[in-house]
């Protein structure tokens, strides 16, 4: 249960909002690096945390990113012309560099022209590439944090693997779904048996043995680590822990030695976000078969719409709900494929789900102290100042984990090794 | 695949909008939830009773005293008053247990016990004490099918008000 003010508090990421000033204290995704494969190739239109960008890739393969509208008449410079180190829209020639610094005005005599074009400049952020994703800062320029080290973008690229999908409600409770470990038994129950990037590995066994798991939440310095424990051989317990960093960075616990996987959800506004999805192995290239396996949309990927981001099963099309499926078992709600069983749920609740409403249960205890967390946060960066959790770089250097360990120790010291990034070394998984 | 409908009033693409929203029933009709909020060690219990002077939504705010044959025994945080773990168990839906370092794992395991014999859900949080955390988890841990070890004492309130006790 969360009161209104609180829910609006941390739903809405909006200029100027409280938890829209802490999402600009991060390094966030803004597009897939594949979106802007060449230079000066076509533009992309991007909204993020509720404001309309363009991004572009200039004749120097530098990244930019600003103001969708032209400072001229507000038309969208996504029909505009990238070429010639710069943007140009269509309707007057304005252009404009990857700053967002105006660098022609064509129909301006040339003697006011330098001196026009250097008092018109759009809104830009920095952009970066760093594997297989384009980073934004839309923040305090004088408080850029240091670049993004999460190992999943920093391992070479052939081990890596990312994809992003658009989701239809606020980020909030898709991030909730995704460190809420208690309904993979019932909603997922179907992945562990038939995915190719689940299936084979040995601690299966107990998640399939024992379906009533208990949990485990201690703090981090970056957030939360989530401990689910299950009954393994006598005297010992298999443990599946995920690890949060705020704001909105989550990775599942690994299986075997398929590559491991997690999320960030991005607000695109307060009705949207985009999931961003990776696949990686800290230690070899991903088979072809396994990226085969996450293009097609296995694992925690999904299919898309031809030519979009859009996943193929949406609301337009009620999911593509297989009620025959569901009755023979093949899958538990009647959805195809684990990010979509997510997806079709989270967007049923609407687009900001009302939180004064709902009955938590002790098992729900992860995304308590996650809104607690993200809510204390806020208010230290609003009140105080204070840089909030996640933005120090070693805050990022997280790994899932999933180990059986001695029925008396504690996860957080049996895998105090496992759950921190370990270059050239495999992670903890059975 | 499952042939597709048009979109109709039903339909996911209009079921799930903002719109859609206003009309979701507004007075639920649950039952108020029945909380037993029980401090293990002394510390715990000097919060408990701050905690049992606010208002909450029913929560009884306890204190364990002492094993009793087949029993606890347990005081009342505000009033002072003693009740068996028997009894305050009655009708209860969901126990949470505080502890700090020196929680004893007996209590533990007597509440714990007594919660999973009558299918009550149960909790533990730990306070923060970093020196000593991981004994208390230890005892904790197969007596509560949940436990969140904390690093701000400030955040239990928030925790119980969200369990809605």
């Amino acid at each position: 249960m969360l009161k209104k003010e609180i829910n609006d508090l941390l739903t809405q990421t909006g200029p100027g909002t409280p938890m829209g000033d802490m999402f600009r204290q991060y390094w966030i995704p803004a597009l897939l690096a594949e979106e802007l494969p060449e230079n000066d190739c076509a533009p992309v239109r991007v909204k993020l945390l509720s404001e309309r960008l363009i991004a572009f890739r200039d004749s120097e393969g530098r990244y930019g990113l600003m103001d969708e509208f032209c400072a001229h008449r507000g038309v969208s410079l996504w029909f505009g012309r990238n070429e010639e180190g710069g943007l140009r829209c269509s309707y007057h020639g304005w252009k404009y560099d990857v700053t967002g610094q105006a660098v022609e005005i064509p129909s301006e005599p040339d003697e006011r022209h330098s001196a026009l074009c250097a008092k018109i400049k759009l809104k830009s952020y920095p952009m970066v590439k760093i594997g297989d994703v384009l980073w934004t800062y839309m923040g305090d320029p004088a408080k850029t944090p240091d670049l993004p080290q999460w190992e999943f973008a920093r391992v070479p690229s052939e081990q890596s693997f990312t994809s992003k999908r658009w989701q239809e409600c606020n980020w909030l409770q898709a991030l909730e779904g995704g460190i809420d470990s208690s309904h993979v038994s019932w909603l997922h129950s179907d992945g562990l048996k038939s995915d190719p990037l689940f299936k084979g590995a040995e601690g299966n066994k107990y998640n399939l043995a024992d379906r009533k798991p208990f949990f485990e939440v201690v703090e981090s310095d970056g957030g939360l680590m989530i401990g689910v424990r299950r009954n393994a051989e006598e005297g010992h317990y298999y443990w599946r822990i995920t690890p949060w960093v705020m704001p909105s960075f989550t990775m599942i616990p690994p299986r075997g030695d398929h590559p491991i996987h997690g999320h960030f959800w991005i607000p695109i506004d307060d009705e949207n976000c985009w999931v961003f999805t990776y696949d990686y192995h800290p230690t070899r290239p991903l088979t072809e078969t396994e990226v085969q396996h996450m293009k097609d949309g296995k694992g925690v990927h999904n299919e898309f719409v031809p030519g979009t981001y859009r996943p193929l099963q949406n609301k337009d099309n009620d999911y593509m709900m297989d009620r025959e499926a569901q009755k023979r078992g093949d899958t538990y709600s009647g959805v195809k494929g684990i990010s979509m069983q997510d997806a079709s749920l989270q967007e049923s609740m609407g687009p900001i789900v009302d939180r004064a409403k709902e009955r938590l249960v002790s098992t729900d205890s992860g995304i308590i102290m996650a809104r607690r967390k993200l809510w204390r946060a806020v208010e230290e960066l609003r009140d105080n100042g204070v840089t909030p959790p996640g933005v120090d770089v070693t805050h990022q250097a997280v790994r899932s984990a999933a180990v059986v360990l001695p029925a008396d120790q504690a996860f957080i010291e049996g895998c105090a090794e496992a759950l921190r990034v370990r270059p050239g070394e495999k992670h903890a998984s059975v | 695949m499952s042939v597709h409908n048009p979109t109709l009033l039903s339909s996911c693409a209009l079921a799930a909008t903002a719109a859609e929203a206003r009309f979701r029933i507004t007075v639920p009709e649950f039952t108020r939830r029945s909380s037993r909020v029980i401090a293990l060690d002394a510390r715990a219990a000097a919060l408990v009773k701050d905690l049992g002077g606010r208002s909450w939504n029913g929560g009884h705010f306890l204190v364990f005293e002492s094993a009793v044959p087949d029993d606890a025994l347990l005081r009342h945080a505000g009033t002072g008053g003693t009740a068996l773990l028997s009894e305050e168990l009655e009708g209860a839906d969901t126990v949470v247990m505080i502890a700090s370092a020196s929680a004893n794992a007996e209590a533990a395991s007597i509440i714990g016990d007594a919660a999973a014999a009558r299918a009550i859900m149960s909790a533990g949080l730990v306070l923060p004490d970093a020196a000593a955390g991981g004994d208390v988890v230890s005892a904790l841990r197969p007596n509560a099918m949940v436990l969140v070890v904390l690093r701000d004492t400030a955040d239990v309130p928030e925790v119980l008000s969200a369990l809605r006790v």
